[in-house]
This record gives C-alpha cells, sequence and structure tokens, in this order.
C-alpha cells in the first residue's frame, strides 16, 4: 500500500483535472505496445526493447503529452517509431529475407496436416508475409489488422495523410496477396 | 464480380486479423512501472549532464561562428559593396538607354500631347452629355 501511494507520487501527472495516470496507460495498453513493436520488428527480444523504450520515453514525457488526445495513439505513435528505428538501426529486413525464404522451404513433411496445424501453418505465413513488407506498408499494414485503427486513426498516428495511408493499405494488402499467392 | 472481389478483400482482412493476433504463448511479461520511474531517475543526472554539455557545446559553437562572421565581415564588405555598386551601375546604365529614348519623346513639344488631351476632354464630355437624358428618363 505504502509502496504504491509512493509510486503515485513519484509517477508524474500530466493535469490534475486528468484521471488518467502513466501506470493506467502501461496497464491498459502494454500488450498493444508489445504487439505492435513484435509484429512491425518480427523479433520478440526487439520487441521487448522497442515496449520498454516507448514506456520509458512516454515516461519522460508524460507531462508534455496533450491529455486531450487518446493515450492509446499516442503510445502507439511513440512503439511505431520505437519498431521502425529498430528495424532501420539493426538493417535486419535483408538478412530476414533470406531467414524466411529457407523457412518456407523447411516446412516439416511429416506433420499431420489436421485443422490446428494448418491453421497455425497459414498464420506463420501471413506473419512472416507481414514482415516481409517493406517498412512502409508493415507499419499501417500491423496498424490496421493487428491495432484495429481506422484509416483516420493510422494517419494521426503516423503524421501521414489519410488519402497516403488508404493507398498503402491497398498495396499493402495486394503486395500480402501476391507474396501469399506465390508462396503456395 | 465487384461482389466476388469484396468478398476475397473481407476473407483476406479476417484472415490477416486472426494471423496477426497475439497469441497467449506470445504475451509479454507484465512491464514494471515502477522499474521505469526508478530508470528514469537513476537516468536523470547522466540525462542532465549530457544537455548540459550538448547546451554548452552548441553555445561554443555559436559563439565560434558570429566570431568568425564578425572577423570575417570588415575584411570581405568592400569587396562585397563594391560588387553590389558595380551591379547597381550596371543595372542603371541597362534601364536608361530605353528610358531616354521615352524621356526625350515626352520632351518634344505639348502639341501631340495637348491635341490628345483635347480628344479624350470632348469624349468625356460627349460622353457625359449622351447620358444625361438616360439620368432624366429613369429618375
Amino acid at each position: 500500500m505504502a509502496a504504491s501511494a509512493a509510486l503515485r507520487i513519484d509517477l508524474p501527472m500530466a493535469r490534475m483535472a486528468s484521471p488518467v495516470t502513466f501506470a493506467d496507460g502501461v496497464r491498459e495498453h502494454q500488450d498493444e505496445v508489445y504487439g505492435v513493436a513484435l509484429r512491425i520488428t518480427g523479433d520478440r527480444e526487439a520487441a521487448l526493447d522497442v515496449a520498454s523504450s516507448t514506456f520509458l520515453k512516454a515516461y519522460r514525457a508524460f507531462d508534455r503529452y496533450d491529455q486531450t488526445r487518446p493515450l492509446r495513439h499516442w503510445l502507439l505513435r511513440i512503439a511505431t517509431n520505437e519498431s521502425i528505428t529498430y528495424v532501420r538501426k539493426r538493417g535486419r529486413e535483408l538478412r530476414r529475407r533470406v531467414e524466411v525464404e529457407q523457412a518456407t522451404t523447411l516446412a516439416d513433411p511429416t506433420a499431420l496436416p489436421d485443422a490446428e496445424s494448418v491453421a497455425r501453418e497459414d498464420r506463420a505465413r501471413i506473419r512472416t508475409a507481414v514482415s516481409l513488407l517493406p517498412e512502409l506498408y508493415r507499419v499501417v499494414i500491423v496498424l490496421r489488422y493487428f491495432n484495429d485503427l481506422s484509416v483516420d486513426e493510422i494517419a494521426h498516428v503516423t503524421k501521414r495523410p489519410a488519402s497516403t495511408v488508404g493507398v498503402q493499405l491497398l498495396r499493402g494488402r495486394a503486395l500480402l496477396r501476391s507474396a501469399l499467392e506465390g508462396g503456395r | 464480380m465487384k461482389s466476388d472481389r469484396r468478398d476475397e478483400d473481407l476473407f483476406d482482412e479476417t484472415r490477416l486479423r486472426r494471423a496477426l493476433r497475439l497469441e497467449a504463448a506470445e504475451l509479454p511479461p507484465r512491464i514494471d512501472v515502477a522499474a521505469i520511474a526508478a530508470r528514469v531517475r537513476a537516468d536523470r543526472p547522466a540525462f542532465a549532464a549530457a544537455s548540459l554539455v550538448s547546451a554548452l557545446f552548441a553555445g561554443i559553437a555559436a559563439a565560434g561562428l558570429v566570431g568568425l562572421v564578425a572577423a570575417a565581415l570588415p575584411a570581405v564588405a568592400p569587396a562585397v559593396a563594391s560588387d553590389l555598386f558595380t551591379a547597381v551601375i550596371r543595372m542603371l546604365t541597362r534601364v536608361a538607354v530605353p528610358a531616354s529614348g521615352l524621356l526625350s519623346l515626352a520632351e518634344q513639344p505639348a502639341v501631340p500631347i495637348a491635341a490628345i488631351a483635347l480628344l479624350a476632354v470632348a469624349i468625356v464630355h460627349e460622353y457625359k452629355l449622351r447620358r444625361e437624358p438616360v439620368r432624366e428618363v429613369t429618375s
């Protein structure tokens, strides 16, 4: 009890009138922040790093966060930017392309084709195809189909025009479809 | 045809959503807010020192730049001023040649100008006279 009281004192409170605390934000959105990082980076360890650096940055900037806007979008924006930075810094794109190409040819031929394993394989193929999309399209696809954001919300999070987001979604989906059909 | 396309899109979207969803095994360990707060507190002195150093560096660089400009200006100013003066004179010369022709035309005896002015006054007067009856009728 004392610890939580101390925590409440230590945490930055943006506005006295606002009911949202940083701890609430973390509790509510940590899975989503981690998930968007995981789907963009395609790496569990990287996603954990990105999620923790996202919340660290958010904590530092919480006093400056505009509470009239949704906390979720703000956190997703930081997480998306952090993920992009991570992917660029590590130059993983090219390496993963090779790894995934190898992985698609290494499907276990002895595996039983029951419904569960077929579904799992399908999910894995789609995730792989998403992780191979160019970063531009991958981000909007993940925000749309993992985070369930609307086109306008994605535009707000990525700071891109809504029309651009719409086109990138279409293009991303087309690329995904051709990748999935090509992999068959 | 169009509905087929739409169905295909919907199918893709559902598949995508399902595939991207986090599975139970993928859920991350809970993030410790207190640990974040502690880390920020621990980083704060280093962060402040880094900000101070960068601000200091930026200040020194700006001062150096201002000093360099201040030192170089007296040396460069005469040359720049001379170039500017030459450019202005050249431009004036270029403008003066056609302008002198126009000016000499304007200095000619005022007969044609007076004739033109007379003509203009006559036209205006005539125009006014023609408009008078219209005004009377309408009022």
